[in-house]
């Protein structure tokens, strides 16, 4: 009942902004998440230290990849608009190619990319480059970090092995907040 | 502030090192309090700020991927610290994202941040802190540390300072109480000192000195302080005794003072000696330690001082020493003989006195003596002798006392003489005026009486001549007529002496009677005879019944007097007891004779009637004086007494009122009875055939008288009056006829007797006159025999008088 009432609400609220925003009725309720899950891709960048070698250069900036179609919108320009990340420019680039995305230091899998998945882990495997999918089961092929929805909450798995051979030092906060997962080795 | 004013000294001084100490103590554990409070607030602050630091920093991740629960835990955390009673995260919003609240607190977490900082609110203190991630605030964290830490940590700090005070101030008290010694102890020195000043009252006390601090200087100025007090007490108290003394002569001064006043005054209201000399005897015996004191007069003449008056305290004293009253005091060469010269005599010890009298006084154990003269007018009259027994026991305050004493007694002592002396001269002058007066009335009555009496004597003239004639010449009278003649001549002489005597009231001069021996027991016989109409009859008729007794020494020798007049007086004495028992009774007459001290013959007359009170009895002689009223003349018992004078008699009254009366009177009894021996025995030779000229105005007496003479044998020529008789005396001579004697009365109108005599004398000297008169008894007693008569005869004329002086002129007439 309680679930019914929430979503009740959720819906009147999506109703009304749809009808004052004009948009379409799903379009808010993705852009919430998503302005979220951008959110959440910039904080990544917060608790997680990069290796020098990441960058190409010492003033680099810190490059954020789309991998395949572009959930966010302009959630995610907006989120790091003005930000740094250890004094770095925030660029996103965006692509359908993994190849794209070589300087970038974190790349958000989008979940068209679905089928790609081990081909483009395998791919960026061991390179100092933060995986965030949105696949259940990311994780543990050896993404870095997953999201997934608990309810209307946005969560996330993290593989600390993952990060770890990728070369990235992971805030101990941001284990304690993500779920711990591990690399599945039937998929090896 | 009172309560420590009258705190002792040394108290004080601990106290204040005390006061002192606690005060700086708290101050510092104040100070300290504070900075502690300070710190720790500061601590609280720094602890706070870092561990919302902390906080905020490990609820960072949670606040930037919205984990609630993940902050949550952080929050827990705070569990492990006791003090904080709640937190709150706010995302960058302000919307409460995660809160922690103790167990037991009460959710007070305010629902929005606030600014970053700090606040304490109700014993809480409060503070915002920003969580910042990559230098950007992504939310605040509020935390609530309540101060019970604080006040745990101050309560420690507290009970650490009170026992750090209790312990500072022991230590104090400790070490106070020697060190407030130098301080305390001189004063406590001084205090001491003082208290035994002002106990004591001895200011040679002095307080010990120490040093030369102030207080050595307060303690030597102290002492020469109490060196002059002490010089000034010690003159102050010489003063005072000075004083005292002073006060206490003052005092006795005074007291003398008033004694004296007082005896003063009481012998000022007494008139007579003996009573003022009791009174100061007596007032000084009671006022003054006196072993002995008297008052004596003095007597110049015989130069010696007559006790007067002894005190009674004294009197055992007095008779031991020979001075009860009356006693006699020689005076010898040394005190007293001052003292009568009229000066204070003191001698403080007599014991070695060689005079008589002190040395009487000393052998009875007295030592000083005082004697003061009694002076008036410088005169010495007396003398006030005042003994004790302790040696140099009189001051000169006492004798000063005494001496003016002296004095006040000597003028009252005085006056009351001259008081005496007038009441005296008054009682003489009453006594002269009523006599006068009663000399006045007795005049009259006498001039009357006389006048009376000569007629009477005219008129019993005949009878005395006649019955005297009878019995004489009558020898064949009979027995009984004879008995009658003889009471009627008795009772006719009775007559005359009454009449003669009734003159004698205007008589101031008591004439020498002719005393003749008097029976006295017969005279009562015949008295009580006399009286008895007056004691039997008249009561009788009243129904009063007095009976008369009679008890008479038969033994009673004769005493010499006149009976008549004896008579008289007991006569009057028996109306006297008949009228003092107007209810009857008894009467008694009675003689008896005593032998002791001189032979004296009683006779009383006694009653058992009334009586008389002491004033009566008193003044019952007295002439005029009467108890009777109208009916007594006050004359009787005078008379009586007059009588009993003239018989060198005396009178002694018994009486008392309502026991009757005595009246004794006491005749003495002559030496002889020789006396009794009386001229009528003297012969003569009763001359016959005289030729007589009587001349008289009463025919009856000139009958009577010729009668008698011619019976005798005398030629009687009578006369009627004066002229008549002269005239016949000159026909006589003429005719050569003379008369050998001229018999004349001495009243007569015209021409008295001694007109007559003269006359007759004038015509023949040698012719005898004789003058009958009725006065004849006063002539011949006062000597008053007029001119030109040779004799006196009374009337009524006795014919043995007549005879006898016939006789006499015949004898002398040869001559």
């Amino acid at each position: 009942m309680v679930i019914a009432m929430r979503f009740k609400t959720y819906i009147t609220v999506w109703l009304c902004a749809a009808v004052l925003a004009g948009i379409p009725a799903n379009a808010p309720a993705q852009s919430k998440e998503y302005q979220i899950k951008a959110a959440f891709l910039f904080n990544f960048a917060q608790f997680v230290n990069w290796p020098s070698t990441a960058f190409t250069e010492t003033n680099a900036p810190f490059c954020i990849g789309i991998l395949g179609d572009d959930p966010f919108g302009q959630a995610l320009d907006q989120t790091v608009q003005g930000e740094t990340v250890d004094n770095r420019k925030i660029i996103i680039e965006r692509s359908k190619n993994i190849g794209d995305l070589k300087n970038c230091q974190m790349i958000f899998v989008s979940r068209s990319e679905k089928k790609h998945i081990n081909e483009i882990l395998a791919n960026l495997d061991s390179q100092p480059v933060l995986t965030v999918g949105e696949v259940e089961g990311f994780a543990e092929s050896g993404g870095d970090i997953d999201f997934y929805l608990a309810g209307p909450k946005v969560r996330f798995e993290i593989n600390p092995t993952a990060t770890q051979s990728d070369g990235l030092k992971v805030s101990s906060q941001l284990l304690s907040l993500g779920k711990i997962v591990q690399t599945a080795k039937g998929d090896k | 502030m009172i309560r420590l004013q009258n705190l002792p000294l040394k108290r004080k001084v601990t106290l204040v090192i005390l006061l002192t100490c606690s005060a700086v103590l708290l101050l510092a554990c104040g100070v300290l309090a504070a900075y502690q409070l300070y710190d720790f607030r500061k601590a609280l602050i720094s602890d706070s700020s870092v561990l919302a630091d902390v906080i905020g920093k490990n609820t960072c991740g949670a606040l930037a991927f919205q984990d609630e629960n993940s902050a949550k835990q952080t929050l827990l955390a705070l569990q492990s610290e006791p003090y904080v009673s709640g937190a709150r995260v706010y995302d960058a919003q302000g919307n409460e994202f995660a809160s922690y609240v103790q167990e037991g607190a009460i959710d007070q977490l305010p629902v929005h941040p606030s600014a970053e900082g700090h606040s304490f609110q109700n014993g809480h203190l409060v503070l915002f802190h920003k969580i910042t991630l990559n230098n950007k605030a992504i939310g605040t964290i509020y935390l609530q540390t309540d101060l019970k830490g604080m006040y745990d940590r101050l309560r420690v700090f507290g009970g650490i300072a009170f026992l750090v005070l209790a312990g500072s101030l022991l230590v104090a008290l400790v070490l106070a109480s020697p060190l407030q010694k130098p301080i305390s102890g001189p004063i406590l020195d001084l205090t001491q000192t003082v208290r035994t000043i002002a106990e004591r009252k001895d200011y040679t006390v002095r307080v010990p000195s120490k040093g030369t601090d102030e207080t050595g200087l307060l303690v030597d100025a102290f002492n020469q302080l109490l060196a002059g007090i002490g010089e000034r007490d010690a003159a102050l108290r010489g003063e005072i005794t000075e004083r005292k003394n002073a006060e206490g002569k003052v005092q006795s001064q005074l007291a003398r003072l008033e004694l004296l006043h007082r005896i003063t005054r009481a012998i000022s209201e007494r008139l007579d000696l003996q009573s003022i000399f009791q009174v100061v005897i007596r007032t000084l015996e009671d006022n003054l330690p006196i072993d002995f004191i008297c008052i004596c007069l003095y007597e110049q003449n015989a130069n010696i001082l007559t006790v007067a008056n002894v005190g009674a305290g004294g009197e055992k004293l007095a008779a031991e020493l020979g001075m009860t009253r009356d006693a006699r005091i020689e005076i010898d060469q040394n005190g007293l003989s001052q003292c009568v010269h009229g000066s204070l005599v003191y001698e403080p010890d007599i014991s070695e006195s060689q005079a008589p009298f002190p040395r009487r006084l000393a052998k009875t154990g007295l030592r000083s003596l005082v004697a003061a003269p009694l002076l008036v007018e410088s005169k010495v009259f007396g003398a006030l002798i005042a003994v004790r027994k302790q040696v140099e026991s009189f001051t000169s305050g006492d004798c000063e006392f005494l001496n003016q004493l002296s004095g006040h007694v000597a003028l009252a002592a005085h006056q009351a003489q001259l008081y005496e002396a007038l009441q005296q001269a008054y009682d003489d002058l009453r006594q002269t005026q009523q006599a006068v007066m009663q000399q006045e009335r007795l005049k009259a009555l006498g001039q009357m009486a006389s006048g009376i009496a000569h007629d009477i004597n005219n008129a019993i003239s005949p009878i005395a001549l006649y019955t005297e004639s009878l019995l004489e010449k009558e020898t064949t009278l009979s027995p009984r007529a004879r008995d009658y003649l003889s009471t009627i001549q008795h009772a006719i002489e009775d007559v005359s002496h009454t009449v003669a005597r009734m003159r004698e009231f205007y008589r101031q001069r008591e004439q020498q009677l002719a005393l003749t021996p008097v029976k006295l027991n017969e005279l009562i016989l015949q008295v009580v005879d006399l009286s008895r109409a007056r004691w039997s009859d008249m009561p009788q008729q009243r129904g009063i019944f007095i009976k008369v007794e009679t008890s008479l020494d038969a033994a009673l020798p004769q005493v010499m007097g006149v009976e008549s007049e004896i008579r008289e007086a007991l006569v009057n004495l028996i109306f006297n007891a008949v009228d003092a028992m107007p209810e009857g009774g008894t009467l008694t007459l009675r003689t008896r004779l005593s032998d002791q001290p001189t032979r004296l013959v009683h006779v009383e007359v006694c009653d058992t009637g009334i009586g008389m009170d002491e004033q009566t009895r008193r003044h019952c002689l007295e002439p005029f004086f009467t108890t009777k009223g109208e009916r007594g003349t006050g004359l009787g018992l005078a008379m009586v007494f007059g009588i009993v004078r003239r018989h060198n008699a005396d009178i002694e009254i018994e009486s008392a009122q309502g026991k009757g009366t005595t009246m004794q009177l006491n005749f003495p009894v002559p030496a002889t009875q020789a006396i009794s021996a009386s001229k009528d025995s003297a012969p003569f030779v009763v001359p016959t055939r005289l030729r007589l000229l009587v001349v008289d105005d009463d025919p009856l007496l000139i009958k009577s008288l010729r009668d008698a003479l011619e019976t005798d044998g005398h030629l009687v020529v009578a006369a009627g009056g004066g002229q008549d008789g002269v005239k016949a005396f000159r026909t006589s001579v003429e005719q050569k006829e003379p008369f050998a004697a001229v018999i004349t009365d001495l009243g007569m109108p015209y021409m008295d007797g001694r007109q007559v005599a003269a006359a007759i004398k004038g015509l023949s000297p040698a012719t005898p006159v004789i003058l009958l008169t009725g006065w004849g008894q006063r002539l011949i007693a006062e000597g008053d025999i007029p001119p030109h008569v040779d004799h006196i005869l009374n009337k009524p004329p006795k014919l043995r008088d007549l005879r006898e002086i016939l006789a006499r002129c015949v004898q002398t007439k040869p001559a």
